[in-house]
């Protein structure tokens, strides 16, 4: 890569066709892990919430999976599910997200103040009405913050699936790597950041809507 | 309230979700659809299976596979390419699933690598492949006949290496075998590398043997933290670095010629065979080496690369 | 054969222990430049993480890019390290995945170090304050050890994630567990694969139960239900 600029602007305004593929694949990968994510963890997050013994080997088998090479798990499941398939990556990518959404969750909720919990039962609330009427509201703004979290590691993630064939921004960065074009991996690696960026500050956004109470204090990181 | 607002953020992650992906990106069809060239004068049969052509992830496999693709599709076949990531045994595999159908490959090595690195390949590329196609058989595979563009290992030294140490053949390493060679991983199995220069040469590189993905080694080799590199004897960087390739004068390499291998079902889909066969006249080492230049150098894309080779050889 | 036997068989032969590139040492290799990369990376993200916990300003915006960090792919960044390293003399391996790592461990300590020193309770630091401790005595003698646990937290999880993605050094010609993961992938190995990736696995889960030990010895009061 000696001499070649870090980015080449005509290269990139002859491809803006692949980028723009590249986009909507990046993002679809991302979307669907984060959002089967986080379906998966509330159900795994109540059912630990209201059985609190099996939230210690809930914890403890998502943080296994946390734990395994991103690279070694695709491999591993290309097999299973085919090559060229996203589930391939979409299932690893699922369970990367378990851990920290339902760390966050649980701690959400079980951050809620007792006085207001206990405001809910004195007001005839039963369980599961409390749970959702007044802890996960309480909790979105530990819920949003697990999200933000699962959602831009994932746009980091969904990138190694360009080793194994996906599309992605990955691809640019395999395809820059392979023939020592940094226009390729800068753009790739670039354009993971912007997408981050803009996701999470769409899940800021989110959460300033859903919390208006919250608003006016100090904001939190 | 609360209802409202906890749907809404369902509501809005999941549709966004699905948007994205009903929106599919588009296929990447922008071959050249100049005038007919040889591949068009075929035609396909109505019942053609569809064709999934294999491509592993670096350049010369896409551009083989977009040659081939293109002109299928000039031959009104309906081709697709599938990645199959950068090992051999995923591409086995996809053969095996059904995934692919098709694939650009090297004669001598796929050939050792079915039969468990034996050796058994030799530097003659029609013995090779016949030998090959005993192993393919066993997998419902064949191989058609190989061109003559050869794509084997390349042991190479800097121009300054060569130089200092007077060495121009691999032989001439048996003083020097305490320099540093760099090389993907499986070169500790591979029968053209370190297996091979022990059992071929009786030279042991073993102790200072580093691993390193393609993508490091010549950037390695240039700033001298390894002395010795494995590279494709078609990369275009061996000339345009100045690197002096090592002369295989004891031949360890064996016919690594490029040659198509198909499932046996396709093989025997009609005109097929002889629109590969076309392919595989038209390619030489040098030609090949033009194309990998272009992609590397000139950082052009496969499908412009593949169509203008098939529109200079007539083909498209 | 299956993968697992093959693993088992890898595992237990002691030949595969020892030497320059056996188990022994890529443990070693891998330990060494993961506990590294976790105390660059704090010694990088906790003072300025402090301070701007402290003086309540900024955080915002240091906290989003920083977390937009995590979004780089580390692979990347080794990739891009690699070229300026040998230039600059500092050769293969090492040095370019210490920055990738480096680079990814950043985001979750400052955050969590950020995080613990701006949300102490207001009503703490003022009753500090009412007690005649001046700046620089409220940061450590009160919002620090009140940050701790949110601080070892971040720590934590830095480690564990770096311990986990340490396999990238394999790439650029660093060994560690990775190598093995690398080569048994390229010379179709599932042994040499499941070693990597199973001590991975069991050096991360094993750096987690120390950052949870230390925790528990360091904050001992924040034992109580519901504390991860």
């Amino acid at each position: 890569m000696r001499d070649r600029p870090w980015i080449e602007w005509d290269w990139v305004g002859d491809h803006l066709d692949d980028i723009r593929a590249a986009t909507f694949e990046h993002l679809r990968l991302t979307l669907l892990a984060v959002a089967i994510g986080f379906v998966l963890a509330g159900v795994l997050s109540a059912v630990g919430l209201r059985w609190r013994r099996t939230l210690g080997p809930i914890t403890w088998v998502t943080g296994v999976i946390y734990t395994i090479p991103s690279l070694a798990l695709f491999t591993l499941l290309i097999p299973i599910f085919g090559l060229g398939s996203i589930w391939s990556a979409e299932v690893a990518l699922v369970g990367y997200t378990l851990l920290i959404l339902i760390r966050n969750i649980v701690a959400g909720v079980d951050g809620v103040d007792p006085a207001v919990r206990a405001a809910a039962d004195g007001m005839g609330y039963g369980r599961w009405r409390r749970l959702l009427e007044v802890e996960l509201p309480l909790a979105v703004p530990a819920i949003i913050a697990g999200l933000r979290i699962a959602a831009v590691t994932t746009v980091g993630l969904v990138t190694v699936t360009g080793l194994i064939g996906l599309g992605g921004y990955g691809s640019f960065i395999d395809a820059g790597l392979k023939r020592q074009f940094p226009t390729q991996i800068v753009l790739g690696g670039g354009l993971s950041v912007i997408m981050a960026t803009v996701i999470d500050l769409t899940l800021v956004g989110i959460e300033r809507v859903l919390t208006p109470w919250n608003r006016g204090e100090v904001a939190r990181p | 309230m609360t209802y409202r607002h906890a749907r809404w953020l369902l509501a809005v992650l999941v549709p966004l979700a699905l948007l994205t992906s009903a929106c599919g990106d588009d296929d990447d069809g922008d071959a050249a659809t100049g005038g007919g060239g040889a591949c068009a004068e075929v035609s396909a049969p109505d019942d053609a299976p569809a064709i999934t052509i294999g491509a592993q992830d670096f350049g010369e496999s896409a551009i083989l596979a977009e040659i081939y693709r293109q002109c299928l599709v000039a031959a009104g076949f309906d081709v697709t390419i599938q990645a199959v990531g950068g090992f051999r045994d995923l591409e086995l595999a996809a053969f095996e699933s059904g995934d692919i159908n098709l694939a650009p490959e090297y004669a001598a090595s796929m050939l050792e690598a079915l039969n468990g690195q034996a050796g058994e390949a030799t530097p003659d590329a029609v013995e090779t492949t016949e030998l090959l196609n005993g192993y393919l058989a066993d997998i419902g595979l064949v191989a058609l006949t190989p061109s003559d563009a050869v794509d084997t290992n390349a042991l190479v030294v800097t121009e300054a290496t060569s130089e200092e140490l007077g060495i121009t053949a691999i032989s001439d390493l048996a003083d020097h075998t305490d320099l540093v060679l760099g090389a993907p991983a499986d070169c500790e199995t591979n029968a053209f590398c370190l297996p091979g220069l022990q059992s071929v040469y009786d030279i042991d590189l073993s102790a200072g043997f580093i691993a390193l993905e393609p993508a490091a080694v010549v950037p390695a080799l240039d700033e001298e933290e390894i002395d010795i590199a494995l590279l494709f004897s078609t990369d275009s960087r061996i000339v345009s670095n100045n690197y002096v390739l090592l002369d295989d004068d004891e031949g360890m390499l064996a016919a690594d010629n490029v040659l198509p291998v198909l499932t046996t079902e396709l093989a025997g889909v009609e005109g097929l065979a002889g629109l590969l066969d076309a392919i595989s006249e038209s390619l030489t080492t040098d030609g090949l080496t033009e194309l990998n230049r272009r992609f590397d150098v000139d950082v052009e894309d496969a499908d412009d690369i593949a169509a203008s080779h098939l529109e200079s050889a007539g083909l498209l | 054969m299956s993968a697992w036997t093959e693993f088992v068989d890898y595992v237990t032969l002691a030949d595969n222990w020892w030497g320059r590139r056996g188990i022994a040492v890529r443990i070693e290799d891998h330990v060494r430049i993961s506990a590294f990369a976790t105390v660059v990376a704090a010694a990088i993200a906790i003072p300025p993480a402090l301070w701007l916990g402290h003086v309540r300003r900024g955080g915002a915006i240091a906290g989003a890019v920083v977390n937009i960090g995590r979004a780089v792919p580390s692979f990347a960044i080794v990739a891009l390290a690699l070229p300026i390293s040998l230039r600059y003399g500092f050769g293969l391996g090492f040095w370019p995945t210490v920055v990738a790592l480096v680079a990814l461990g950043l985001p979750p300590i400052f955050t969590n170090a950020y995080a613990g020193v701006s949300g102490i309770d207001p009503a703490v630091v003022d009753a500090a304050r009412g007690m005649g401790m001046r700046g620089p005595e409220v940061l450590w003698r009160v919002e620090v050890p009140n940050a701790l646990p949110l601080l070892l937290a971040g720590l934590r999880i830095s480690a564990v994630q770096i311990v986990a993605t340490a396999t990238l050094g394999a790439y650029v010609g660093f060994g560690g567990l990775g190598a093995f993961i690398n080569e048994g992938f390229r010379q179709q190995d599932d042994g040499k694969l499941l070693t990597g990736a199973v001590l991975v696995a069991v050096l991360a889960i094993a750096t987690e139960f120390l950052f949870g030990v230390g925790q528990r010895l360091l904050t001992p009061w924040t034992i109580r239900k519901g504390h991860s």
